[in-house]
């Protein structure tokens, strides 16, 4: 079984990488310029001039797809970020430290993780209108339990293991066995946590644009793009179709590179 | 095992203080906190605002504002709505069957499809690889996304369907109450069924590889019995947690679907009183949302504890 | 069969009836369930439905904050606004004028209406409308606590008297020339509501009595409002056609007219220009416009943004604009062009007043004149500041953050930087109450009394008024006061065209387009006319009735 499981995750790599390049290099590589109105040809089907057709202000929906993706990728992949580094921090200490440090944090874990994620971010990006900065600060901020978690329980059992009883036994300080040996322990889980994370920080940002309070137009994401296409959906569906379908590739790439790195993982 | 519970029960109190301190900093991060309404609002003067801080008890401080909107919620007395001036708890509470109805359906729906799925999955690589597939789709899928394209496909394309609502007008058939189920409940019922037949499979692996069940086989037992009965009957009680999880988290996903769908529940709700920053009816959600899981969580620690004796001794 | 096994069957029992039983619901029964009617496609003169945009917050006209389609189907006002915009007298028996000698201009400055009443008319619990519900209605607006929304005008009233059953006399302390929409919304009952405290009396405001064609029959919070005919409609027993009426909730626009597509609604109104070609084709639908009286526009705040105090900036922008492409396009030519606040249909409206024709040319001419020189990133620069600003605009509406985008398109073609920011409904109203923002593309929705000293009279900027502009120029103020406290309608409509005509040379908006209003209506109904003031379409409901 392993074959197929490798060649999955490498296309998933590939893809992300297709992507992420694609989105960097995109005031190089789209067709259009990023705000080129042509109120003349609205609503264009795809053709040989706009391959993913144009919207209700005539814009090009691939370069629109193209710069959306900057915006969507860069708060998935930050977001994620920001969401494992707090999650590191919380779930290292917390599995480090023990104790009521331990049963504190687990707590507002916990506390965070019965809050509906979504409504609360939500009500959150509603009142405070982010900005894109404040949007991925706001979805990192919702996102780092499962990380947490993950990473103090995984901190936990190193703890237990003989090569780090055997270090302190060899008398190595503290600081000295974090970087060498339980840094090293928790990489695969935060490998894991951190693919996760930058699917559902994209899922996160999307719904938010979807309901009108994340990405405000005319700034493009593939979220608001959605939002935008709502209400022309029957008779205008690839503008519906595209974007929708970049999140979703964009997101399974990620789950499935995080599913595989997570099954060769030995235990 | 009743101490256990026990024990978990008081466990939950310090955590719904936990989350009841969260939501109120959230709520009092709102420009304007519970009184924005009325700053929009023309025709309200400045003294009626004046008025009005110091009978909802905003000019009290903060901790004391605390204690006494939860000892408010504690009794229930969740405030008032802006849109309509009705209790939040009216509001609440009526819009809750048609949630359970759709949450119900789709969890029907989702077990349908997850339990067999996942048994199979597990024994039979074509199946596997299918499931597998299918599975990292479904939980991929933006669920918005998908609602759209379903309501696109089915209602506004084919017209097989009804695009929303819980029912005809005048009609309250059953035919017509399911034809108005089906969209719905299936959008949330792929990423249930994504989730659980992913987690059945990998519990099954680990049953079927367990030394009683090579002890059951060596007795004759046949494979079909192995595992539906043996293996799956082992792995229920845990799968069983996380289906009550899981559902206790669906206020997220029935909020896109329920407004999508202008299902009547709480979900549609929760997007309406956005729009409107009806901040009572928020917090309301969203601590019942949280209590609620609290509330499942303690469920399915229980029968966890009561279904599978091993645990007890671990705990 | 041992214990655990035992547990797990119990376990998967429970856990399956509680499935069942929460997946069957309570399934909304309701007292009101015995709906008959024709539950297939068509709409009849059994049933109309409705897809409405939203719930109502409450019934009471005036406490609400929307507009008041269903309220007033329920409760009628004295007069209603007809679909010319002309004053139709409707529970009063005539509308008080000068020449009649309704209205009496008194010495000390005031003025005395008198209202005479329809006779015949009773509340839907039986007992006669008469002039002590007009007294009791002023009553509750002005003493006390009550602060309902709408409230125009009444604090001008000193007193009311009621020397019979079927004359009320309002005193007015200053001429008030709008006194004949006074009392648009009607009266409060004031058997039903006399000595209660009207912000909590819930059973009025959830089911309003009132005198008209409908009544509440249901309200099903979060679904739909259901109204009967009422018995015994002043009118005559033959009225209203319809005998039902189903307003369904459905804030989602694309819901909204999926399901009118789909005939699960039978009618929508104020369809939005956007949606309006996908109902062209569909055969059971006939689509009614007017045009409105309502005018979409960029407001220009001079307070807040110093640039545009110099009115040549305000007629640049405004030559920059090129409003024939934008109707012709982004509204499919629904809507038409408008250069001023008085809409086309009002007897008030001045057509010939100075017209700002698309002409980047002259935009760029003018700015150049007045000092704003060419920058290096194409932006205009005078003194050290950049020719940029903000626009705002409410945000879920397609067709206005197109709208945006293309003025900030033709913005930048003659050097002036427009950032288009979206902001949500709730919170746009605070932004222009207070004045916090640059320019802003709203629309003013209006009644049908063509008063605009409230959006340009100097001292009626924010807070006192909705002069948003923050436009202070004498002439125009002095003019306006002097057109409210003239009561001869001739006469008043001359200084308003004077008005108008000032407004267009002081440019202190850009005038866009006539928000006409598009109802999608079953193709058999007959009697349906749409109105162009926030009287809405329902304002004849009475006169409806679907075709066999």
């Amino acid at each position: 079984m392993t074959q197929p499981r490798i060649s999955q995750s490498r296309a998933a790599l590939l893809a992300i990488a297709v992507l992420v390049a694609a989105a960097i290099l995109a005031p190089f590589i789209a067709p259009y310029a990023a705000d080129a109105l042509d109120l003349a040809n609205r609503r264009g089907a795809p053709s040989m001039a706009h391959p993913f057709g144009t919207d209700e202000l005539g814009r090009d929906l691939l370069t629109r797809v193209l710069f959306g993706a900057r915006v969507s990728l860069a708060i998935g992949l930050i977001s994620a970020l920001v969401s494992v580094l707090i999650g590191l921090c919380v779930g290292a200490i917390a599995g480090a430290a023990g104790g009521w440090i331990d049963e504190l944090l687990m707590r507002a874990t916990d506390a965070m993780l019965c809050i509906p994620r979504l409504p609360l971010l939500m009500m959150l990006a509603a009142t405070v209108q982010p900005s894109v900065p404040m949007l991925v600060l706001l979805v990192g901020l919702v996102s780092w339990m499962e990380t947490a978690r993950a990473v103090r329980a995984d901190v936990q059992s190193i703890r237990q293991r003989d090569y780090i009883a055997a270090a302190r036994a060899v008398g190595a300080s503290a600081p000295r066995i974090v970087a060498r040996h339980v840094i090293p322990g928790v990489l695969p889980v935060v490998a894991v946590a951190s693919t996760l994370a930058v699917g559902r920080g994209i899922l996160l940002e999307s719904a938010l644009s979807f309901f009108g309070v994340g990405v405000q137009p005319p700034t493009p994401s593939w979220g608001n793009m959605l939002y935008q296409a709502q209400t022309t959906m029957t008779s205008e569906p690839w503008l519906a179709v595209f974007p929708g379908l970049m999140i979703f590739l964009t997101v399974l790439a990620c789950n499935a590179i995080g599913d595989s790195v997570g099954r060769t993982r030995s235990r | 095992m009743m101490r256990l519970v026990g024990r978990r029960l008081v466990q939950a109190v310090p955590l719904l203080l936990v989350v009841s301190l969260l939501l109120f900093t959230v709520l009092h991060l709102v420009p304007g906190g519970p009184l924005s309404a009325y700053l929009e609002n023309p025709n309200v003067r400045p003294e009626d605002i004046a008025r009005l801080r110091v009978s909802m008890g905003l000019d009290r401080p903060l901790p004391v504002q605390y204690l006494s909107w939860l000892a408010a919620f504690v009794q229930g007395d969740w405030g008032y709505s802006y849109a309509d001036g009705r209790p939040v708890m009216d509001r609440l509470v009526e819009r809750v069957p048609a949630s359970l109805e759709l949450i119900g359906a789709a969890v029907v729906a989702a077990l349908l499809a997850a339990v067999p799925a996942g048994v199979y999955a597990a024994v039979k690589p074509r199946v596997d690889r299918i499931t597998g597939i299918a599975a990292v789709a479904g939980i991929s899928l933006p669920v918005f996304w998908f609602a759209l394209l379903l309501q696109l496909g089915f209602a506004g394309l084919l017209g097989w369907l009804p695009s929303s609502g819980r029912s005809g007008f005048g009609d309250r058939g059953l035919a017509d109450r399911l034809s108005h189920l089906v969209l719905p409940a299936t959008v949330l019922a792929a990423a249930l069924a994504s989730a659980w037949s992913r987690y059945l499979r990998r519990a099954m692996r680990e049953t079927m590889g367990a030394p009683f069940i090579g002890a059951a086989r060596a007795r004759g037992v046949s494979e079909r019995g192995l595992l539906w009965h043996h293996a799956l009957f082992n792995a229920l009680p845990v799968f069983t947690t996380v289906v009550l999880l899981d559902v206790s988290m669906l206020a997220s996903g029935a909020v896109v679907t329920e407004s999508i769908f202008a299902w009547p529940g709480v979900g549609s709700l929760f997007v309406d009183s956005l729009a409107r920053r009806d901040y009572a009816v928020l917090m309301a959600f969203l601590m019942c949302g949280s209590v609620a899981v609290v509330t499942l969580t303690l469920v399915a620690d229980a029968l966890v504890l009561w279904l599978d004796p091993r645990t007890r001794e671990a705990a | 069969m041992n214990p655990y096994n035992r547990r797990v069957g119990v376990a998967l029992v429970v856990a399956l009836v509680v499935t069942l039983l929460s997946a069957c619901g309570k399934g909304g029964d309701t007292a009101g369930g015995n709906v008959g009617g024709n539950p297939g496609r068509g709409a009849s003169n059994e049933l109309l439905i409705v897809g409405y945009d939203r719930e109502p917050d409450t019934m009471n006209r005036y406490a609400t904050h929307i507009l008041e389609d269903i309220e007033s189907c329920i409760v009628e006002g004295l007069v209603v606004a007809d679909e010319h915009m002309g004053v139709v007298p409707l529970l009063a028996s005539a509308v008080p004028t000068v020449e009649n000698g309704g209205v009496v201009l008194r010495a000390d400055g005031g003025m005395d209406v008198t209202w005479k009443l329809r006779p015949g008319v009773r509340w839907h619990d039986g007992v006669a409308h008469t002039s002590a519900d007009v007294k009791f209605t002023v009553d509750a607006i002005n003493k006390g606590d009550w602060k309902p929304e709408s409230v125009d005008g009444f604090d001008r009233i000193a007193s009311v008297d009621t020397p019979d059953s079927l004359t009320a006399v309002v005193h007015y302390r200053e001429v008030y020339a709008p006194y004949r929409w006074q009392f648009v919304r009607g009266t409060l009952p004031r058997h039903k509501l006399a000595g209660r405290d009207l912000n909590t009396a819930n059973d009025y405001n959830r089911a309003p009595l009132g005198t008209g064609p409908y009544r509440l029959a249901e309200w099903k919070t979060g679904e739909y409002i259901l109204l009967e005919r009422a018995p015994d409609y002043w009118r005559g027993d033959s009225l209203p056609h319809i005998r039902q009426i189903l307003f369904k909730f459905l804030t989602n626009t694309t819901t909204r007219i999926n399901q009118l597509k789909s005939g699960e609604v039978h009618m929508v109104a104020l369809v939005p220009w956007d949606k309006v070609r996908e109902l062209r084709d569909v055969a059971a639908l006939r689509l009614n416009q007017v045009v409105g009286n309502g005018y979409e526009h960029v407001s220009l705040n001079q307070k807040r943004f110093a640039p545009f105090a110099d009115v040549r900036v305000r007629q640049a922008l405004s030559h920059a604009v090129d409003r024939e492409l934008i109707v012709n396009t982004l509204l499919d030519s629904l809507v038409t062009i408008v250069n001023g606040p008085i809409q086309p249909l009002s007897p008030a409206y001045e057509p010939n007043v100075r017209r700002y024709a698309h002409d980047p040319a002259a935009a760029r001419a003018l700015l150049e004149a007045a000092g704003w020189k060419a920058g290096t990133d194409g932006v205009r620069v005078k003194d050290g500041t950049r020719l940029s600003f903000t626009l705002i605009t409410q945000a879920g509406f397609a067709i206005r953050e197109n709208v945006a985008q293309t003025l900030q398109q033709a913005f930048r073609e003659v050097g002036a930087e427009a950032k288009v920011q979206l902001v949500d409904g709730t919170s746009i109203s605070a932004l222009w109450f207070n004045g916090n923002f640059d320019a802003m593309l709203h629309w003013w929705q209006q009644g049908a009394d063509p008063e605009i000293t409230l959006f340009f009279a100097g001292d009626r900027a924010p807070p006192a008024g909705r002069n948003i502009n923050f436009l202070s120029d004498t002439a125009l103020t002095a003019l306006l006061y002097r057109s409210d406290r003239t009561v001869v309608e001739s006469e008043r409509n001359e200084l308003l065209k004077t008005a108008q005509r000032r407004v267009a040379d002081l440019a202190p908006e850009i005038p866009l387009y006539n928000t006409s209003k598009i109802d999608a209506i079953p193709k058999e109904m007959q009697g349906f006319t749409g109105n162009p003031t926030n009287a809405g379409p329902f304002w004849n409901v009475h006169a409806w009735r679907i075709a066999p």
